[in-house]
């Protein structure tokens, strides 16, 4: 090869070895001039990169189990991120171990230039330091950037060109810390030094993780959250369906392929409440919802007390066997004139807005009476009728 | 599981906790008990810059020991180094502890001899074993039983802790007093400043004091109460009555060391009487 291309290789990447103070373990570093520092693509990466993404994704979907109200889906959803980093912990704490038991290595290194990044408004500020790390042996000089919080007091020691004390561990070149209070031996070196700034652009830092294992996390994520959608989809999907749609605009002419009513039968009383849209005086509703409230019950335990109909709420008292009360047949009652009777109510008592009316039909007074009164902005008005459904007395409104 | 079941599983799971950690201390396996302990011994001290943060304590300078190595060290109290250090003077001795084979790893502590056994860990499985105990007792057998158990161990320790506390406290008092006081200045007020969660800035003003004991040790130390008016003590003349066995106990107000012994007396009294009225009422309902 020409000279020129075997220096221009040379310089392009340095690779040094040097022994680190642990028991005689060589570590090789790449510090790369220019080029991006290497990516760490690992299988033991990418498999923690599918394990990370597929617990991330799963334990988000399992929060669908608290929408299908499944406690063991939701607890797994809590769990499993916990247990997951339980054993992340504890698969670290070997190599966490090694790394703590080396000494760190001081030396002096020299602030090429550095900023103030970010910070809250506390008394420490986060600096951005960017240094040139000088080493005693024929290790050459290299710089880092790192980030470290310093006290606003105690920043103007730090100038660009000033010489400060740091920190690193042996085999991880790019955590570099500045000792705030060196011992007097370091001092006296640091004030007496003079270090030249390294050689270009060489900068030292963390070899960062490949795309390959952002990639794979990611894939791992959605399969798996598909995956726990998928295998639930029957009880998510059922769900949905059992929530009825409302029912549309008002019908004329009642059709009855969805009602939105709600029906609640004891055997003291029956309510029948309507969905928006609908309304008592539809023809036929009165007669049909009567009926669901009295089917089942036979000749005696079907008599009702009282039978008090509003636009769309019906309820129905039933009389109790061997009550002494005076009871009537609750379908024997003229419901088809309820409609004229309300309209009559409305018009002819005086009332000028009426708002809401309510029929009350008894049989308190010994024979069946329909009481139908409508309340407005001016007050309230009655009618009464017999059990044919006709007009035997009108209290207008005073 | 019902409540009950979930109870037995705490308790058996602290109580072998608790008998493992014993297992562990009585054959010197732990780790505290595997830790170095030295005395180091402060060769430098200086005095605070006006206005910096009061985090990382007084800047000394330590040296001590490696006893495997025979090596000497020096060391500084940077971040992160254990017990933050409020007092010093030259020739102070501070406790040292690491891990052994890992000196770079030290931490300052007051206390030498805390967890010498290692016994820390299973005295608290402990405690949350016996918690467990009064209440499935409680549960089982009745309300008073928690009365009962949480009575008597309160009870007990307060009796055992007033006299014990009276005493200390009357000790030191006297030797506040024994020699005349001497005279000392505020030599910088340090400022942290924080913001929680809602952005509400508050600031903590620590004064630091210095002054010449008789004997003319120079001590410099944290004073963060029984000044008034923290904020602008900066140059301030204070009167300092220290201990002569150990000028890191201080004070600049005797009449208040006075004060909160007698508060004290009157609330370990209090704690006193309502353990007592605890297990009282506790074992009169046992009884009915």
């Amino acid at each position: 090869m020409p000279m020129r291309c075997r220096i221009r290789a040379g310089i392009d990447t340095l690779h040094t070895y040097w022994r680190s103070p642990g028991p005689g373990t060589i570590a090789r570093v790449t510090i790369t001039k220019g080029a991006p520092p290497p990516t760490r693509n690992t299988p033991v990466a990418l498999a923690r990169g599918v394990l990370t993404g597929g617990v991330i994704g799963a334990s988000l979907a399992a929060f669908v189990g608290c929408v299908i109200e499944s406690v063991p889906l939701c607890v797994t959803g809590v769990g499993l991120p916990a247990v997951y980093g339980l054993l992340f912990f504890l698969a670290g704490v070997p190599r966490r171990a090694r790394e703590a038991a080396v000494p760190p290595r001081t030396a002096l290194a020299r602030i090429e230039s550095l900023e103030a990044v970010g910070g809250e408004a506390t008394s420490d500020v986060a600096v951005r330091f960017d240094v040139t790390v000088a080493q005693d042996d024929d290790i050459p000089a290299y710089r880092v950037r790192f980030t470290q919080h310093i006290n606003l007091a105690d920043l103007p020691d730090y100038r660009p060109g000033g010489v400060v004390v740091v920190q690193y561990p042996p085999d991880r070149l790019w955590r570099v810390r500045i000792v705030k209070r060196p011992t007097p031996e370091w001092e006296e070196r640091a004030a007496g030094a003079r270090l030249d700034p390294a050689p270009g652009p060489v900068v030292v830092s963390e070899p960062s993780a490949g795309c390959a294992v952002g990639l794979v996390t990611l894939l791992a994520l959605l399969l798996a959250a598909a995956a726990v959608i998928l295998v639930f989809r029957a009880d998510l999907f059922d769900k949905d369906n059992s929530v009825q749609p409302p029912s549309s605009a008002r019908p004329s002419v009642s059709s009855t392929s969805s009602t939105s009513s709600t029906t609640v039968v004891s055997s003291a009383s029956g309510t029948v409440a309507l969905g928006p849209g609908q309304s008592f005086l539809d023809k036929g509703e009165l007669r049909r919802a009567v009926d669901s409230l009295t089917r089942g019950k036979g000749k005696d335990t079907g008599r009702a007390l009282t039978v008090v109909v509003q636009e769309r709420l019906l309820s129905v008292v039933f009389a109790p066997t061997g009550s002494q009360a005076p009871d009537f047949d609750p379908g024997s009652v003229p419901y088809e004139r309820f409609p004229a009777l309300v309209e009559e109510a409305r018009s002819s008592l005086g009332i000028r807005s009426p708002k809401t009316w309510q029929i009350t039909t008894d049989r308190l007074t010994g024979s069946l009476t329909i009481r139908v009164g409508v309340t407005g902005s001016d007050g309230t008005a009655s009618l009464e009728a017999d059990g044919k459904g006709e007009v035997v007395r009108r209290t207008p409104a005073r | 599981m019902s409540w009950h079941e979930y109870l037995v599983l705490w308790c058996a799971v602290f109580g072998t906790w608790a008998l493992l950690g014993y297992g562990l201390s009585l054959a010197g396996v732990t780790r505290a008990q595997r830790a170095v302990r030295v005395m180091g011994r402060i060769e430098r001290v200086r005095e605070p810059r006006h206005g910096s943060s009061q985090q990382d304590g007084i800047p000394v300078v330590v040296s001590f020991q490696d006893p495997s190595t025979g090596q000497e060290l020096t060391v500084t109290n940077d971040t992160d180094h254990g017990d933050r250090i409020n007092a010093a003077w030259t020739g102070r001795e501070i406790g040292i502890r690491y891990r052994r084979g890992r000196p770079h790893a030290y931490r300052f502590t007051t206390d030498l001899s805390a967890n010498r056994h290692g016994r820390a860990w299973p005295d608290f499985a402990v405690f949350l074993l016996y918690v467990g105990l009064v209440v499935l007792a409680a549960i089982d057998w009745g309300w008073p039983w928690a009365l009962l158990g949480f009575g008597v161990p309160w009870t007990a320790s307060v009796a055992l802790y007033l006299p014990q506390s009276a005493r200390t406290a009357s000790r030191r008092i006297d030797a506040l007093a024994a020699r005349p006081p001497v005279q000392g200045r505020v030599v910088a007020v340090l400022t942290d400043t924080s913001t929680d969660n809602e952005g509400i800035t508050s600031t903590g003003h620590t004064p630091v004091i210095t002054f010449t004991t008789h004997e003319g040790t120079a001590v410099t130390a944290y004073c963060p109460d029984g000044l008034p008016d923290p904020t602008n003590s900066y140059g301030r003349d204070v009167t300092v009555h220290y201990t002569p066995e150990d000028p890191a106990l201080f004070t600049l107000d005797l009449a208040s060391e006075h004060r909160s012994r007698t508060s004290d007396i009157v609330f370990s009294a209090l704690a006193l009487a309502i353990g007592a009225t605890t297990v009282a009422v506790g074992a009169v309902a046992v009884a009915l």
